[in-house]
C-alpha cells in the first residue's frame, strides 16, 4: 500500500523526508504555542476545560466546554463558577462559590481579616449537589486561592464529548493521532 | 565570437580538460530504463506541479549537468527545526513545572517562536519565492568557470480557453575569478499547458518533458557565450 510513497521518497532523499516530519511536526507545535499562549493571555494553566460530572446541571452538563480566566488582583465573588484542584488529586472540579472570607493576619494584637484578592478563602458548592464541597477538599476546611485555575467567562455546549469518548477509549486516540500523522508525512501541500 | 567546443583534438596538452560548457548541449533526456513511471491525479493541480518541479531536480541533478544547490531548503530545515524544537522544550518545561513558575520560560519560548516563525515565513515569500531549483557547475577551461542556474515555476490557473499551464523561468550565470568576473548571463522563460507532459492516466511523458526543458536551458546558456 506505501510502496508508492516509500519510493518517492527513497528517490526524493533524506531532505525531504526531514521536510515532510517538520511539516507535520510544526502543525503540533504552533498548536502547542497557540495553546501555551492562550494560557498566558488567561493567566490560568489550562484555559479551556471539559465539564465530566453532572454536578453544575442545568447549567453546565458532562460534555461541555468551558473557557476560563483568572484575573490575577481581583477577588472571587459569591456566584462566580470556578475550576478548582486540590493538591493530590489529577482532575479539577467545576463548582459554584457559596461563600468567601479572608485569611486572618494578628496585627498590632488586633485579629484581622487582610483582604487581599492572594488571601481569600472559597467554600464551593455544585448547583446539583445537596452539599457544598467540604468532604472534596481532602481534609482543608476551604480552598485557598492558589487552588483555584479560574472562573468560567464562557462555555460551548457538547464539544467536549470529543475528549471525553477519547479518554474512554484510548485506542481511538492513538487511532486518530496515528491516521493524521500518516494523512501529514504523504501528503505533499 | 563563438568559440567551439575543445576536444582533445585541439588541444593535445589540456587532453584531461573536462568538457567546455558549451559541450553539455543539446541536453538529452535521461534514457528510459532509468526512469521510474511517475503517475499522479490528473485533476489535481498541486500534484501536477509537484510533479514536474520534481522531474526537473531529478534530470539537473544528473551527474552530467549540474549539481544542486541546497541553500534554501537548508535555510528552512534549519528554521523550521528550531522553532520546532524550541516549542516542544517550552512544552515540556511547563509540563514539568507549576503554572506560576514557568510563566516567564513561556514567555521567552513563545516570543523566540513567533519571531523564528515570522523569518521563516518572510524568507519562503520573499527570497525563496518561485525558486524550485538552483544548481551549480565548474568547468575547467583555462580558467575556472562556474556556471549558476536558478529555476522557478508557476502554474497558471485554466481559462475557458486553456488547460492549466506550466510556466518555467530560467536564470543563467557565467562567471570566473570566484564570482568576480561575470563572463555571461542569460535569461528565458516559457510556458506549455500541463496537457502537454501527461496523458489522460496522468503519467508523465519524461522523455517530452526534459526534451522542453533542456531546450529552455540550452536558450538560457546560448545567447551570451563569448
Amino acid at each position: 500500500m506505501f510502496s508508492e510513497e516509500l519510493k518517492t521518497l527513497r528517490k526524493l532523499g533524506f531532505r525531504h523526508l526531514l521536510l515532510q516530519v517538520l511539516n507535520f511536526a510544526s502543525v503540533l507545535a504552533s498548536g502547542l504555542m497557540i495553546w501555551k499562549a492562550l494560557g498566558l493571555v488567561t493567566n490560568t494553566e489550562s484555559p479551556i476545560v471539559v465539564v465530566l460530572s453532572g454536578s453544575m446541571e442545568p447549567a453546565f452538563y458532562r460534555g461541555d466546554l468551558l473557557f476560563l480566566v483568572n484575573p490575577p488582583n481581583t477577588r472571587y465573588q459569591i456566584g462566580d463558577i470556578t475550576v478548582y484542584k486540590i493538591p493530590g488529586q489529577e482532575i479539577p472540579i467545576v463548582h459554584r462559590v457559596l461563600e468567601t472570607h479572608d485569611i486572618a493576619k494578628t496585627v498590632n494584637g488586633v485579629r484581622e481579616a487582610v483582604r487581599r484578592p492572594e488571601n481569600q478563602l472559597l467554600l464551593t458548592k455544585g448547583d446539583n449537589n445537596y452539599l457544598d464541597d467540604v468532604e472534596l477538599y481532602q481534609g482543608l476546611d476551604w480552598l485557598e486561592r492558589k487552588h483555584i485555575v479560574g472562573k468560567v467567562r464562557g462555555f460551548l455546549p457538547y464539544l467536549g464529548y470529543v475528549t471525553i469518548v477519547m479518554n474512554d477509549f484510548p485506542k481511538l486516540k492513538y487511532a486518530v493521532l496515528g491516521g493524521l500523522g500518516l494523512l501529514a508525512l504523504i501528503q505533499r501541500e | 565570437m563563438a568559440r567551439g567546443g575543445k576536444g582533445p583534438a585541439d588541444s593535445p596538452k589540456d587532453s584531461t580538460a573536462t568538457p567546455s560548457p558549451r559541450s553539455i548541449l543539446p541536453i538529452t533526456p535521461t534514457p528510459s530504463k532509468d526512469r521510474d513511471v511517475v503517475k499522479v491525479n490528473n485533476a489535481n493541480l498541486i500534484e501536477l506541479k509537484n510533479a514536474l518541479d520534481d522531474a526537473i531536480k531529478r534530470f539537473l541533478s544528473r551527474p552530467d549537468l549540474f549539481k544542486q544547490i541546497h541553500l534554501h531548503t537548508d535555510v528552512r530545515l534549519a528554521l523550521g527545526w528550531t522553532s520546532v524544537i524550541i516549542a516542544g522544550s517550552t512544552a515540556f518545561y511547563s509540563y514539568r513545572l507549576d503554572f506560576e513558575q514557568t510563566k516567564p520560560v513561556i514567555w521567552i519560548g513563545l516570543i523566540v517562536y513567533f519571531i523564528l516563525t515570522s523569518i521563516q515565513a518572510l524568507y519562503a515569500y520573499f527570497v525563496e519565492g518561485d525558486i524550485i531549483f538552483v544548481g551549480k557547475r565548474k568547468t575547467f577551461d583555462k580558467r575556472i568557470v562556474t556556471e549558476r542556474i536558478t529555476l522557478s515555476s508557476r502554474t497558471k490557473p485554466s481559462t475557458p480557453e486553456n488547460p492549466p499551464g506550466y510556466t518555467l523561468s530560467l536564470t543563467y550565470r557565467r562567471s570566473t575569478n570566484a564570482g568576480k568576473s561575470l563572463l555571461g548571463r542569460g535569461q528565458t522563460s516559457e510556458s506549455r499547458p500541463y496537457t502537454a507532459f501527461f496523458d489522460d492516466e496522468g503519467v508523465l511523458d519524461h522523455d517530452r518533458f526534459e526534451t522542453w526543458v533542456g531546450e529552455i536551458v540550452g536558450r538560457a546558456m546560448e545567447p551570451e557565450w563569448q
